[in-house]
């Protein structure tokens, strides 16, 4: 039947582009929500990606980050979320930030993020944890690459900023503490 | 310490180095390989008439199949075994659908008026029902109640892309929650409150916009 062949064709190519694409998608996730919310979007953004193989770029993965960045936002919505979320907590990992070393932590980091504006703070980790190119980037947020690079550059100022006032501030315990680098 | 980070290179090491997925284990193979099943398998649970056949697994198939057999020697028992009126056994029917989508991203920004009967009545689709599935672009309600429309089993609600989140923003859509949503005649949603968590006072105008 040619649907069935159809259907065989479509598998493949999803079975061909999908695997490449669950590690960045979960590094992605792990780094913006919990784990168990982070499991839950990945499933809703490999769906997505299955129904809409068709529309997949060539370039899949900004394109794939940016279904992502949906999904993630539908998912952190509602009340019921947080209690789904506080009932699993308790059988899954916890998020991989509190897993490093204390001495290898770097708290000031995770402290200018969040003083930041979203949208910086946004573009930030798009620059630096998935680091995309400035094109990338505008595939992601669907913005021009120049607006692109126009904000990540001024999100940059704007972390140095933020974290000089928070190493001024804790002075001589960190450097005590002996930050690697 | 020295004035850090005035170059994006060290910016980007400081960054990096505070990276949560850094210790992430990948998934095995395994893993994978069910991940993409779960999303190639999720539509034929909620399947549309538009798709028909298409889609479906061998699974499905063999389960269909199946369930033709049990009917028909189901049936076959009941009229060899029986000279009394039976009732007839449904055959194994899929779920129907009613398929609306998101309204135009232009819906958001209108003028609201408060939602009234008169505006109302003239949609073609209107029901309440309760909210089953939200996935990445799909919401899923099962209907309790018509007011305008053919009943079906299911209400999908489509809207791609960042569509969603904006649908979600206006009608706060949430599992399990009781809404009541009224359409249009190309199947788009109502916003501006017409579509909404289920109330007495909305019912109300439901209830006066679409006399049985």
């Amino acid at each position: 039947m040619p649907d069935e062949a159809d259907d065989a064709a479509r598998r493949a190519r999803f079975e061909d582009l999908a695997p490449g694409l669950v590690e960045p998608l979960r590094r992605f996730l792990v780094r913006r929500t919990d784990a168990a919310t982070a499991e839950d979007v990945l499933a809703d953004t490999l769906l997505v990606c299955w129904r809409r193989l068709d529309d997949v770029p060539e370039e899949a993965l900004p394109w794939a980050y940016g279904v992502a960045r949906n999904c993630l936002a539908n998912a952190q919505r509602g009340v019921r979320r947080q209690v789904r979320v506080a009932a699993r907590i308790a059988t899954v990992d916890p998020p991989a930030e509190t897993t490093a070393p204390p001495g290898e932590r770097d708290d000031a980091v995770a402290e200018a993020m969040a003083a930041l504006p979203a949208a910086d703070a946004d573009l930030l980790r798009l620059w630096a944890w998935e680091q995309l190119t400035p094109a990338e980037i505008g595939t992601v947020l669907d913005i021009t690459p120049n607006a692109a690079s126009i904000r990540l550059h001024r999100a940059r100022g704007k972390l140095r900023d933020e974290l000089r006032k928070i190493d001024d501030a804790s002075g001589h315990e960190e450097s005590r503490e002996g930050r690697s680098r | 310490m020295t004035e850090p980070f005035d170059h994006d290179d060290e910016l980007l090491a400081r960054l990096r180095a505070a990276d949560p997925a850094s210790s992430l284990t990948p998934v095995p193979p395994e893993g994978v390989a069910r991940l993409l099943e779960d999303a190639m398998s999720h539509d034929v649970l909620t399947e549309s008439r538009e798709s028909g056949t298409h889609g479906r697994s061998l699974l499905t198939w063999l389960v269909a199949a199946a369930a033709v057999v049990l009917i028909a020697a189901a049936g076959a028992f009941v009229f060899l075994g029986s000279d009394d009126d039976v009732a007839p056994i449904p055959a194994v029917t899929e779920p129907t659908v009613t398929e609306l989508q998101a309204p135009d991203p232009s819906a958001y920004e209108a003028r609201c008026m408060v939602p009234n009967a008169a505006v109302l009545s003239g949609r073609t689709t209107a029901f309440s029902g309760t909210v089953d599935d939200i996935d990445g672009e799909v919401v899923t309600l099962t209907p309790d109640r018509w007011y305008a429309g053919t009943p079906t089993d299911l209400v999908t609600v489509t809207a791609p892309g960042a569509q969603l989140e904006a649908l979600l923003s206006a009608v706060s859509f949430e599992d399990g929650e009781r809404y009541l949503v009224a359409a249009d005649e190309d199947g788009r949603v109502m916003v501006c409150g017409f579509s909404a968590a289920w109330s007495e006072d909305l019912a109300a105008v439901y209830a006066e916009a679409f006399p049985s």
